[in-house]
């Protein structure tokens, strides 16, 4: 073995250790770790869920992070109700409410969120489709093409087709059991994407047909669709590439997030999936994150209310990303009008992530999700990823499990809008 | 036409040119990291058996921005270079800490969060808009500008320009009283108004010594913008961008070199008429701090014939009301009356005060204002220290440092040149091409308050 291949051996077998012997607190909470949203308690927490598959049982909090807002101020009523035995709670939900079309149900009302090859690395990219794969559900392409590596998963992979039609092919929507138009993505609402310039390697131009270590954008919007009218134009440009293919089409938070989910449903789409602007894995200006359209927390009910008032709430599926961190987040998202969410954040903070944020510095993530860095890359190995993708979803099945059979519901999909079972 | 006798065009697009103006004074290192030395040594005697004296491997550090790549390695860490990314401390957290450092967490007051000082030091310095990766990791919403979100537009959005280049987004406003109709038999002498590029202007500096006049009157002239002074000197440095205070000693001064845009403290009155009789041409503004009874304040001296009013809050953003509310709330109701009573297009409004981060501009136009100006964010970029609670206008507890003004300058142009370019952000995602368009707009964007309510509706709250 070459002094390249010790070295890679040696900072991951610390990085994992360390993985380990952070949650139990032997050397107290680090100190500089975490922030209002993923404090450290609660990316210890995270670390914990990925190495065990259950919840933390230190004190470690697992439900709620420190914002002071949205989720981390919303609870859970806790008496009056009849409880039933949580292994009959049932957490699958389906995909597609249309008569026609392809049936899918997965599991668990989560599925992997976009990240992009370039922006994230390829072994990343394999650990959550092997992990989507193994647990049912899907993860998404992001918009940066479709890896040959991930070709045999393909059944449990959703093509993004995003402005920058970066990576897309006939192939690559004839593969996809879903095929999701992002329209706008919320921490950068309204901006389109940005691959900086360091992160365009050879394997990365080549997958984006771009030139190596140039800055490729994603331009906003699509510059073909002005309306609904046009949309469905883009639906059905998908059914007839492949017409098994459900279409989701991911939107940011504007005022109007109701009127878009609506029309996006008159455009044919089986998923609206709205992101809020507090998550996001990609560079984005601070400005757009923190500034730009609405929480999740708040868009998740207008759309919801409007999809009832309008007659149509139960013939699309409704899922929201955005800030979505824990079980009890899922749990709360649904509670809020939801059918299931997206998640890509915490599974980068189950592989190791501490939300720094430097992602797009120098050889980018310093252990291994978000670079394309040769040697940075290696820290994750796909099996080892999958696993602890696979026992974080495990414990928060779980959580979710507890919360349901605490209300006496026998399914995640009866807990959809009761914001009665909330408390502010 | 041909080639050679087309005429060049004189169309510029406005563009601020950046460049980088170092921190002259060093700044604090946002995080300490230390390692246990013991501990340290004792693993580098067992990694050395571990890899059997494999120098290369043994000493191949946990950290690639080269906080361990001096000589001592981790017994001495380069503690400028850390970020924060925390890799040593999951690969050996019975050895390293990371934390913030106690002089990060000093820096500011009560307002000024060390994080805000941090992002206005780095946009002076660089001339680059911050961009992270990994989402957004603050607070969920807050007081004031904290509970704004501005709107996007999902698809009918032909202007997208953002700081990539197609279509021209204007961030220029009008400084100045517009007539509200045309008479053709009535020769207009009121002043007309003037167009400065960018939504900003440079309010009395809090504090100052010459140097930091000249600064920022240089890099008004630069951006073409304005700056606020009691007094006239130095006139060395963009004097035709000074917007000085005048009193009834100093209208006769300006009667031989009048300024373009004239302030006066809305108190005095008298000094109105007094100045718009010795001052024809000039722009006149009253100059009024934000309290109760602004609206009706502002409604009078619009009938009375001022071509704008500069609102100003406390340096924390906090209104002089006996109950003191954010300046965000107060703009809104001064703007509203104006518009209730038809008084709103013949003024313009300047807001100052709390101005402090780039998505403060958006928002305070939001909330009714044509542009604003900034105060101790000048100093901020300048490497002012803050030496205790600056939020009294009159006792400013932030002591200037020596500069040299050309890099004051620079610093100040960067920061307008990064303020710019996420405003065009913001306006960007709103699809508006004009700043102007932003004014009032408060249906485009959404308030934290409000969207709770509509939201959580039918949600208990915890006994």
């Amino acid at each position: 073995m070459g002094n390249l291949e010790l070295i890679v051996e040696k900072h991951s077998e610390r990085i994992h250790h360390g993985l380990e012997v952070l949650p139990t607190l032997r050397h107290g909470l680090p100190a500089g770790l975490g922030n209002k949203r993923w404090t450290a308690e609660l990316i210890l927490a995270t670390y914990e869920m990925a190495l065990t598959g259950e919840l933390p049982k230190n004190g470690l909090e697992y439900k709620t992070g420190d914002s002071g807002g949205g989720f981390d101020v919303l609870g859970w009523k806790n008496n009056g109700f009849a409880k039933i035995d949580q292994n009959t709670v049932d957490l699958s939900i389906e995909l597609n409410k249309r008569e026609e079309g392809r049936k899918i149900e997965i599991p668990l009302p989560i599925y992997g969120g976009g990240m992009s090859f370039g922006s994230i690395s390829l072994n990343f990219m394999l650990a959550r489709a092997r992990a989507a794969k193994k647990i049912g559900t899907y993860m998404s392409t992001g918009e940066g093409g479709y890896p040959d590596a991930i070709v045999p998963y393909r059944d449990h992979v959703i093509t993004q087709v995003a402005t920058g039609m970066f990576g897309v092919r006939e192939e690559t929507i004839q593969y996809a059991p879903i095929v999701e138009f992002k329209y706008a993505q919320g921490a950068k609402p309204g901006l389109g994407g940005h691959l900086l310039a360091d992160k365009v390697t050879s394997e990365v131009a080549k997958m984006r047909e771009s030139s190596m270590f140039t800055s490729l954008y994603s331009p906003f919007p699509f510059h073909s669709v002005y309306s609904v009218e046009d949309h469905k134009k883009h639906v059905d440009w998908i059914k007839t590439v492949n017409p098994r293919a459900l279409v989701s089409v991911k939107v940011s938070t504007p005022t109007d997030v109701d009127m878009v989910a609506i029309g996006s449903y008159y455009a044919g789409a089986n998923i609206i999936h709205i992101d809020g602007g507090y998550g996001g894995t990609g560079a984005a200006p601070e400005i757009a994150k923190k500034n730009i359209a609405m929480p999740i927390e708040y868009a998740i009910p207008k759309v919801h209310d409007y999809l009832v008032s309008e007659g149509v709430r139960d013939q699309v599926v409704l899922i929201a990303s955005g800030g979505i961190r824990t079980a009890d987040d899922i749990a709360k998202v649904i509670a809020l009008g939801a059918d299931g969410c997206v998640v890509a954040t915490a599974e980068a903070v189950a592989v190791g992530c501490t939300h720094c944020g430097n992602c797009e510095r120098g050889r980018g993530c310093q252990v291994g999700i978000t670079t394309t860095d040769p040697e940075l890359s290696q820290f994750i190995d796909p099996e080892w990823g999958e696993t602890r993708i696979v026992n974080l979803f495990t414990a928060w099945s779980k959580r979710l499990r507890s919360i349901l059979a605490g209300f006496g519901l026998e399914s995640v999909r009866d807990l959809r809008g009761r914001r009665d079972l909330l408390v502010r | 036409m041909d080639s050679e006798t087309a005429k060049p065009s004189k169309y510029e697009r406005f563009k601020i040119e950046t460049k980088p103006a170092r921190h002259v004074y060093q700044i604090p290192n946002k995080f300490d990291v230390s390692a246990k030395k013991v501990r340290l040594a004792a693993m580098l005697v067992h990694e050395a058996f571990e890899y059997k004296l494999n120098k290369e491997v043994v000493l191949s550090r946990p950290c690639i921005y080269g906080v361990f790549g001096g000589r001592f390695g981790g017994f001495k860490p380069l503690k400028h270079k850390c970020v924060g990314c925390m890799r040593c401390v999951q690969e050996y957290p019975h050895i390293m800490t990371v934390k913030h450092s106690d002089s990060y967490k000093r820096l500011g007051d009560s307002f000024w969060t060390p994080e805000a000082v941090f992002t206005i030091w780095n946009e002076a310095s660089t001339g680059k808009i911050p961009v992270k990766g990994m989402g957004y990791k603050g607070a969920f919403g807050g007081e004031g500008f904290d509970g704004i979100w501005t709107d996007m537009s999902e698809i009918v959005r032909p202007t997208r320009d953002g700081v990539y280049g197609r279509e021209y987004i204007s961030t220029s406003v009008d400084v100045g009283r517009k007539p509200t109709s045309v008479d053709f038999n009535k020769i207009d002498r009121a002043p007309s108004t003037v167009e400065i590029p960018v939504p900003i202007i440079f309010d009395k500096v809090p504090v100052g010594n010459g140097p930091i006049r000249s600064a920022v009157g240089m890099a008004a002239e630069k951006l073409g913008t304005f700056y606020i002074s009691r007094s006239r000197t130095p006139f060395d440095f963009g004097p035709a961008n000074l917007i000085p205070i005048v009193d009834e000693e100093t209208i006769q001064d300006l009667v031989e070199r009048p300024a373009a845009i004239v302030e006066y403290d809305a108190d005095r009155a008298d000094i109105f008429e007094k100045l718009r009789s010795a001052l024809p041409s000039s722009i006149v503004i009253a100059r009024l701090p934000l309290h109760e009874d602004s609206g009706t304040v502002a409604c009078k001296l619009a009938r009375e014939g001022v071509h704008g009013l500069h609102l100003y809050a406390d340096y924390h953003g906090q209104d002089y009301s006996k109950q003191p509310q954010h300046i965000s709330a107060s703009l809104k109701v001064v703007h509203q009356q104006l518009v209730k009573e038809g008084l709103r297009d013949q003024v313009t409004i300047i807001a100052s005060g709390g101005i402090t981060l780039a998505e403060h501009v958006p928002k305070a136009i939001i909330c009714g204002a044509d542009l604003v100006g900034i105060d101790t964010t000048v100093l901020v970029a300048l490497q002012a220290e803050f030496k205790g609670e600056t939020r009294d206008r009159t006792n400013c507890q932030m002591k200037p440092r020596e500069i040299d003004p050309e890099w004051g300058a620079q610093r100040l142009v960067n920061l307008m040149g990064v303020w710019h370019d996420q405003l065009i952000e913001i306006l960007s995602a709103m699809g508006m091409r004009d700043v102007r368009r932003l004014r009032g707009d408060i249906g485009r964007s959404m308030m934290d308050a409000e969207l709770r309510e509509q939201s959580f509706k039918g949600i208990a709250w915890a006994t």
